[in-house]
């Protein structure tokens, strides 16, 4: 695939979750160029901006915004007050991308491991995540992610 | 704020009652068993309670800011979480700002309907063993958002509610 054909779009190409002792509980590759183990250590690099980033009284939102940009990778975090941090990373296009949509984003990827916690069935003890229907959430959320994005000619 | 944002469920109040009775009935109505066995059913509920509290503190938090300290999170619990609860705000919170909260609610909303014959210290004991649940749920909130903690409940009759958060180093 030509450079100029994965840089016309934006698109989700990885959805992280971090517990609270840094433990990654998630990490989806939605991406069909990029190795996994790359996403691994981007997430891990996160975790420390995302520390960083909270001692500053500006970042007072659970939205942190864009984290850094790596390659053609851009790096958004976000840190729930139970301080579980959600991770996506995006492979980013000449569109910009807006802060409110990435927030909107979060906020549905928040909601779907609400509805995880909420299960019964869940336990809070396990490592990873391997709830089916956590995974169609978010694999559904990445699917609707930036349809509205216009390929420019 | 409502608890389920995305497709708006509720929850009938006349249907948590009696689930909540029966929950209670159901781990202490067994005449012969022994005091450890009592206990052990009370701390039952308890973890019920630090589950649905832990879930409570994930969905609620959502669209706030980001606490600040301890009494930041103690506060959401009083306000917020209270109303979302029980309807109503907690009416006095006192702390030694050493770690103690005390939590006075004076209309205690899930012991509304309760009422007993017998005297009032015979009414405290009939009562004590649905403050296992409530407390439990406080300490999951707690717990989840970063306060490790025990929480022990008194009650004055009528329905006067008492819950004393002893913060635990970790």
């Amino acid at each position: 695939m030509s450079l100029t054909a994965i840089n016309t779009l934006t698109k989700i190409s990885c959805v992280a979750v971090i517990g609270k002792m840094n433990n990654p509980m998630f990490i989806k590759n939605y991406s069909n160029e990029v190795d996994e183990l790359k996403f691994h250590y981007l997430a891990n690099i996160s975790c420390d901006l995302i520390e960083a980033k909270i001692t500053q009284s500006k970042y007072n939102d659970s939205y942190l915004g864009l984290l850094y940009i790596m390659e053609d990778l851009a790096v958004y975090g976000y840190l729930t007050n139970t301080k579980i941090k959600i991770i996506i990373i995006l492979t980013i296009s000449i569109n910009p991308v807006k802060d409110m949509e990435m927030k909107q984003i979060f906020k549905k990827v928040h909601a779907v491991y609400s509805n995880l916690i909420s299960n019964p069935f869940y336990d809070p003890d396990s490592r990873n995540i391997t709830s089916s229907s956590f995974i169609k959430g978010i694999d559904n959320i990445v699917n609707t992610s930036f349809q509205n994005d216009v390929t420019p000619s | 704020m409502s608890l389920y944002k995305q497709d708006k469920r509720q929850v009938c109040e006349s249907c948590f009652d009696y689930i909540f009775i029966e929950m209670v009935h159901y781990f202490n109505d067994i005449d012969n068993s022994t005091d450890k066995e009592k206990e052990l059913k009370s701390s039952k509920l308890e973890q019920m309670g630090y589950l649905t509290g832990q879930s409570l503190a994930e969905r609620l938090t959502g669209d706030r800011s980001r606490f600040t300290d301890n009494l930041d999170v103690i506060k959401f619990v009083c306000k917020d979480f209270w109303s979302t609860i029980f309807k109503k705000q907690v009416d006095n919170l006192k702390t030694n700002h050493k770690g103690t909260y005390v939590l006075t609610d004076n209309n205690f909303k899930w012991f509304s309907k309760m009422s007993s014959n017998s005297g009032q210290e015979d009414f405290k004991k009939e009562v004590l063993p649905y403050l296992s649940f409530p407390c439990g749920i406080i300490r999951g909130v707690l717990s989840n958002l970063g306060i490790n903690c025990t929480v022990l409940a008194d009650v004055n009759p009528p329905n006067q509610c008492i819950f004393q958060i002893k913060t635990v180093k970790s």
